[in-house]
């Protein structure tokens, strides 16, 4: 079996701030926990391989997305690394995969209890829906992997982000690593022993393959964005087919998942011109 | 007759360098704001004379925000201010008889046009329309031609006026400079262009009779050529942009203020490409 694993930093084990996951200034204590993020995404992989996995795909998914430690990986896996990406957390996908793993992932926009909890762009995106259906990352991303018809195994994170999973994908395996206290705090486990049950949730979460589905947007789709300010709403309207439908709201509706994701990359970069 | 002006900063005389249009500039900006605001208040009071009775400005540079009120007629009305949806043509979508462009500069690419660029210096290479290649001054007065206005006048230098004219040969050209290149004129003085530019305006309203809206014919093709390809992967993610190769894009519909919008889009986006990845 082939594995996709997107892979986010907000959500690995001891992550409390923004310095932390600072990798364009970059901040001493970005360094610290690359490193951790790093053997998450290991820890995750070598217990898919025990459950019998045998290609690994990894998609670094954070910031610029060149993260990954390469020298802490296993050599034997591929890894979709760089920026700008057209499906950005879920570039790749449609490379006939048996599972997807998120490992590292946050919470969505405005989720209580939720460590550094934002949806793609925290100082943009307010709230976005997907048929009505309130979309964190997980949520858009699994909906990209389910066109191509690969369904998601394994979420790791805080426990806010393994229950949001769970709730619109009741056969993922979670591995929850903290217990956020709002949005700058958590309870969390050590990097050691986060390592150690993202390993054994990921062996659980193969071996489970069988009853897991892909998850899937049906057309006609609407995507409903709404922005954090008027003036990023402003720029958004102007991407070709997009409706204005409130101040700080947009819409775009499309057939096809795949291009709803890319002008919802799209709606983000633009609105990130406004500040 | 009520007239819409889109005024930009670059084809103003004496203009040879980008710290002389820049709003953040402290020296040289503060001097050429005030001469591009006489070219627009003499092209105010040349239609005037001509018979225009009612005025809208649309400030079509940088922050959108140059133009000196108080060196303004107290009875036009001015679109200031950035972004817009329409950009350079916001406003021109009816109600306005006849449009002038003033302190107009060539397109991105053009040999001898003083800080030749089509929206974006940085982004844009080169832009078609239905085969065409587009100066800003195409696209607007185009955006003009389908909501059935005709451009009456043109001003800026002689390589920009020269190829509207071409477009627009119904309408009146004020070179106020000749282009050396990219960064060097042989220019009037501001206060020999604002008489030649007043003149001229009279002019243009004088022929207004014959002067026909400019329109591109549906079903409208945009090409756009992008600087890097960076940029086009932005744009790219956009519904209803194909990719044609490393720096081209294409995007078509029936009507050209649809293709407008998704150009102004697109240089928008682009822009969000020349950030630090």
């Amino acid at each position: 079996m082939k594995l996709y694993v997107s892979s986010d930093m907000e959500g690995v084990a001891g992550v409390t701030s923004w310095q932390q996951v600072d990798a364009r200034t970059p901040h001493p204590e970005y360094a610290i926990f690359r490193r951790y993020y790093t053997l998450e995404v290991r820890a995750a992989i070598d217990g898919a391989r025990e459950a019998g996995v045998t290609d690994v795909l990894v998609n670094d998914s954070h910031g610029p997305m060149h993260n990954l430690l390469f020298d802490e990986l296993p050599s034997d896996v591929r890894v979709v690394f760089g920026n700008r990406k057209p499906y950005s957390m879920a570039q790749d996908a449609d490379g006939g995969f048996g599972g997807a793993f998120f490992v590292g992932y946050h919470g969505g926009a405005g989720d209580a209890d939720a460590v550094l909890c934002h949806t793609y762009a925290p100082s943009v995106i307010y709230e976005a829906r997907v048929n009505g259906i309130l979309c964190s990352e997980a949520t858009l991303n699994a909906g990209l992997l389910g066109y191509y018809g690969v369904p998601v195994l394994l979420v790791t994170g805080d426990r806010t982000t393994v229950d949001g999973v769970a709730r619109q994908m009741p056969w993922v395996t979670g591995a929850i690593v903290k217990e956020s206290i709002g949005s700058f705090a958590a309870n969390s486990l050590s990097p050691a022993a986060a390592r150690d049950a993202i390993f054994h949730a990921a062996r659980e979460a193969v071996s489970r393959a069988k009853g897991a589905k892909p998850y899937v947007f049906t057309p006609p789709l609407a995507l409903d964005v709404q922005l954090v300010t008027a003036a990023q709403a402003d720029l958004v309207a102007s991407i070709p087919s997009f409706e204005r439908t409130g101040g700080r709201s947009v819409r775009f509706v499309h057939d096809e998942f795949p291009v709803l994701f890319r002008a919802f990359v799209a709606a983000w970069r633009m609105g990130g011109l406004a500040s | 007759m009520k007239l819409y002006v889109s005024c930009d900063m670059e084809g103003t005389a004496g203009v040879c360098s980008w710290r002389q249009c820049d709003p953040e500039d402290r020296d040289e900006y503060p001097i050429y704001r005030r001469y591009m605001t006489h070219e627009v208040r003499a092209a105010i009071d040349g239609a005037r004379e001509g018979g225009a009775t009612e005025f809208l400005v649309n400030d079509s540079h940088w922050s959108m925000r140059n133009l000196l009120w108080d060196e303004l007629p107290s009875s036009v009305r001015v679109i200031a201010g950035a972004p817009k949806p329409h950009s350079m043509a916001e406003g021109l979508d009816g109600g306005s008889d006849g449009v002038f462009l003033t302190g107009y500069h060539a397109k991105s690419g053009a040999r001898d046009g003083v800080l030749a660029h089509t929206f974006s210096d940085e982004t844009v290479y080169r832009v078609t329309i239905n085969g065409v290649e587009c100066s800003e001054a195409l696209l607007v007065g185009a955006l003009a031609g389908a909501n059935g206005i005709p451009v009456l006048l043109v001003t800026g230098d002689s390589t920009i006026v020269a190829e509207t004219l071409r477009a627009f040969p119904w309408a009146v050209g004020v070179a106020v400079k000749e282009s050396i290149g990219y960064y060097a004129a042989n220019t009037l003085t501001p206060q020999a262009a604002q008489i030649a530019i007043r003149a001229g305006a009279r002019d243009a309203m004088a022929r207004v009779a014959a002067a026909r809206p400019f329109a591109f014919a549906g079903p409208v093709e945009m090409r756009l050529e992008t600087t890097g390809a960076q940029h086009a992967d932005f744009i790219e993610l956009m519904p209803g942009f194909e990719r044609l190769d490393g720096r081209t894009v294409r995007f078509s519909a029936d009507d050209y203020p649809t293709v407008y919008r998704a150009y102004v889009a697109a240089v928008r986006l682009a822009g969000a490409a020349s950030a630090p990845a």
